[in-house]
C-alpha cells in the first residue's frame, strides 16, 4: 500500500492524535502525539490492511540543537580539554527527545515510520513492548543511553551500561564523569586528539652545541 | 520477563513430598563460559535442571559506537562496522555504506557492486562455518570445529588478497570500494574455492555433523520458536528462516544488486523434528553456503570493467539533510541503520538495529522450561555474536 494511504486510515483512526504527514523526504514519515502511539501501534499492527507484524527498528533521538538548514555540525561531543579537566558547557540543551518506530508487514510487503516527539523536561512516551515483545529491549536500550523513559514498561532497566552509571551517554549534553565507582575515567575521548601537535622535544644532549 | 503461568513440570511447582519442597536455584551462565559465544552472561534461576527464567545481561562489550559515531567522519566509522559482527565484517560494511549511499544518493560503480556482493558473500560463509562449527561444538562434536576453520582460513586468506586484513577489512567506503581485484589470480581462485566447497566441502560437513544420530537427538525438536514468536520477537535471518518465514532482505527489499542474481531462500522444513527448531536452523545455514556460492559465481562470471570508486577517496564525504532507515542481510539476519544527517561530514545520530541483539531476545520466552543442557543448543542455534550486540 502507498505510504500516504497507510496515513489517511491511521489518521482516521487516531484523530487529533495524527499531528502531520511528511512526504518529499527519502524515508516519508507520520508524526504521532505520544498519548496516541500506542492505540496507533495496535490500530497497525490489528488492522488486516496493514498488518504491520513486525517492528524492524525502534530509535531514541536526542534532537537538541539539530540545525534543519544543514549547516553541518551542530554540537560537538563534550569531553575533556586536553589538560585532562571536563570540558565546560555554557549551552543548556533545549531540544526536544524523539522516538522513531520502522514497522514492515511480512504479509503486504510494505514499510511505514512513526515519528514521536516529546519536550525534554517530560521525556516519557508510553511503551509499544506489549504490541511487539521486541520493543522491550529497543526500549531498555534508549532508556539507557538516551534517557527515555518509557511509561508502563514492565522492565525498564539498563541495557548495555552498568546498573551505577550517571547519565545517559546519547544525550547531547552529556559529559562523560570523571571516575566511576573509584575508577577514573583516564583517557581523552576520541573526539579530542589524543596526540596534540607540540613542539617535539629535542633528543639526546639538549644544550646547544658550543660555537667554535 | 516472562516467569510464566507456563507449568514447568518441574518440582518447585509441585509438592511430590509433602512437607519438602525444593528452591530455585540461581546460576550464572557467563560471561566466561566455552558455550555462550563470547561474553554474554545469562542470569538463569533453574529448578533442579529445569529452566525457569533466563535474563541475558549484556554490555560486557559494550564501547558505545553510536555516540562514536556523532565525532568521526562517515567514512572513518566504516573501520567500527567492522568490529560489529567480527565473523562477517564484510556484510557490515555493506550495511552501513549503503546507508550513507541512500542518503547521498550517489551512483555506485557496477564493478565495486559486484565486489561488494562478491566479497559481503564471502564473509557470510566464513560466518556460517563459524555458526556450524560451534554449534557442533556446544554438543559435543569436536572434529567438525577442525574442518569448517580450515575452509575459513581459505576465506580469509582470499579477502586479505583483496582488501589487505585477514579479519577487519575496513573495505567499502560510500561510494565503492577501496582496492580493485588484485592481479594476482584473484577471481580464479574465488571459484576453485567455491567449486571445492560446493562438491566436496559441504557433503563432508553433512556427512559429519548434520545427519549425525547424536547431533539429531541434540537439536531436533530443541528450543522450537513458532513463527508468530519469531516475528513478535523481531527475530530476522537464519533464525527467522528457520521458523520458516522465507523472507530475506536480500530479494523482499533488494539492496544493492541482488536483484539480478539467481538463488534460493532455504526455510526450516522441519525435516527432523518440528519446525523451528534447532536442527531446522543449523540446516538453514548449510543450506545458505550454498546459496552463496551461487552468487559469487554468478557474480564473478558477469563481472564488468570500470573503476571501483565514484567519489574521491580520501576527502571526508558530506551527507545532506535526511533521515533514512536502510536494512540489508548480514549474516546473522536484518542488519539495519538508521541515519540522521545534519549535512555535516559526522551523522547526527546513528542507530544500528543489529540482528543478534533481537534474535536473543527470544531466549527470555523460548529458554524457559527447557534443560539446562538444551539451552545451551538454543543460544548455539541462535548464531549471536556479542560484538554486534553490545555494540
Amino acid at each position: 500500500m502507498e505510504q500516504k494511504a497507510i496515513y489517511d486510515l491511521l489518521a482516521g483512526h487516531l484523530g487529533e492524535h495524527a499531528i502531520a504527514w511528511h512526504e518529499g523526504e527519502i524515508e516519508p514519515w507520520a508524526e504521532i502525539a505520544p498519548e496516541g502511539i500506542n492505540p496507533a501501534c495496535v490500530f497497525l499492527r490489528d488492522d488486516q490492511r496493514l498488518d504491520f507484524n513486525q517492528l524492524m527498528c525502534l530509535s531514541g533521538i536526542d534532537w537538541d540543537g539539530f540545525d534543519e538548514a544543514g549547516k553541518g555540525k551542530s554540537l560537538g561531543i563534550l569531553g575533556y580539554t586536553d589538560e585532562g579537566a571536563p570540558e565546560a558547557s555554557d549551552r543548556v540543551a533545549e531540544g526536544d527527545f524523539g522516538v522513531v518506530y520502522h514497522l514492515y508487514s511480512h504479509g503486504q510487503r510494505h514499510k511505514f515510520t512513526l515519528r514521536v516527539r516529546v519536550a525534554r523536561s517530560v521525556a516519557a512516551v508510553p511503551t509499544v513492548s506489549e504490541v511487539w515483545p521486541t520493543a522491550a529491549w529497543h526500549e531498555r536500550e534508549a532508556w539507557d543511553l538516551v534517557g527515555i523513559t518509557f511509561t508502563g514498561h514492565a522492565d525498564l532497566r539498563r541495557m548495555l551500561l552498568e546498573e551505577s552509571w550517571e547519565g545517559h551517554p546519547l544525550r547531547k549534553d552529556y559529559v562523560m564523569p570523571a571516575s566511576w565507582e573509584g575508577v577514573p575515567m583516564d583517557g581523552r575521548p576520541y573526539a579530542v586528539n589524543p596526540f596534540p601537535a607540540t613542539e617535539p622535544e629535542p633528543k639526546g644532549d639538549s644544550t646547544p652545541p658550543a660555537e667554535a | 520477563m516472562s516467569t510464566g503461568e507456563l507449568k514447568k513440570g518441574g518440582w518447585a511447582d509441585q509438592d511430590h513430598v509433602p512437607g519438602i519442597k525444593s528452591e530455585l536455584l540461581e546460576l550464572n551462565m557467563g560471561p566466561q563460559h566455552p558455550a555462550t559465544h563470547g561474553v554474554l552472561r545469562l542470569l538463569l534461576k533453574t529448578d533442579g535442571e529445569i529452566v525457569y527464567q533466563v535474563t541475558p545481561v549484556l554490555g560486557y562489550l559494550h564501547r558505545c559506537a553510536e555516540k562514536i559515531a556523532e565525532g568521526v567522519n562517515y567514512k572513518q566509522w566504516v573501520v567500527y562496522t567492522d568490529r560489529f559482527d567480527y565473523l562477517a565484517p564484510m556484510c557490515c560494511n555493506h550495511a552501513y555504506v549503503t546507508a550513507v549511499e541512500k542518503l547521498m544518493e550517489v551512483e555506485v560503480p557496477r564493478r565495486a557492486e559486484h565486489l561488494r556482493v562478491v566479497t559481503a558473500e564471502l564473509s557470510r560463509i566464513a560466518s556460517h562455518l563459524i555458526a556450524l562449527a560451534t554449534f557442533g561444538l556446544d554438543m559435543g562434536a569436536w572434529t567438525p570445529l577442525l574442518y569448517c576453520f580450515r575452509e575459513r582460513e581459505e576465506i580469509l586468506n582470499l579477502l586479505e588478497r583483496i582488501s589487505g586484513g585477514r579479519m577487519l577489512y575496513n573495505y567499502m567506503v560510500p561510494g565503492g570500494v577501496r582496492y580493485d581485484v588484485p592481479n594476482d589470480g584473484w577471481v580464479e581462485s574465488v571459484l576453485e574455492f567455491i567449486t571445492m566447497l560446493e562438491n566436496k566441502k559441504i557433503k563432508d560437513y553433512n556427512d559429519l555433523l548434520t545427519y549425525n544420530k547424536i547431533f539429531i537427538e541434540r537439536t531436533a525438536d530443541v528450543g522450537v520458536i513458532d513463527e508468530a514468536t519469531a516475528k513478535a520477537y523481531g527475530c530476522t535471518g537464519p533464525v527467522l528462516r528457520g521458523s520458516g518465514v522465507k523472507f530475506d532482505c536480500r530479494r523482499d527489499d533488494s539492496y544493492s544488486i541482488y536483484d539480478k542474481f539467481d538463488f534460493e531462500i532455504p526455510v526450516g522444513m522441519g525435516e527432523q523434528g518440528t519446525v523451528g527448531d534447532c536442527w531446522d536452523r543449523y540446516i538453514v545455514r548449510v543450506r545458505e553456503i550454498e546459496q552463496s556460492c551461487r552468487i559469487i559465481r554468478q557474480a564473478l562470471e558477469s563481472l564488468p570493467d570500470g573503476s571501483v570508486q565514484a567519489i574521491d577517496l580520501i576527502k571526508p564525504v558530506k551527507v545532506p539533510v535526511g533521515a533514512a532507515y536502510s536494512r540489508t542481510e548480514s549474516a546473522k539476519g536484518e542488519l539495519g541503520h538508521y541515519i540522521i544527517s545534519d549535512g555535516g561530514q559526522t551523522a547526527f545520530r546513528n542507530k544500528v538495529r543489529s540482528p543478534s541483539f533481537c534474535n536473543l531476545q527470544v531466549v527470555e520466552k523460548v529458554g524457559v522450561g527447557q534443560m539446562v543442557s538444551d539451552l545451551v543448543a538454543l543460544v548455539g542455534s541462535l548464531d549471536i555474536v556479542l560484538g554486534e550486540i553490545d555494540r
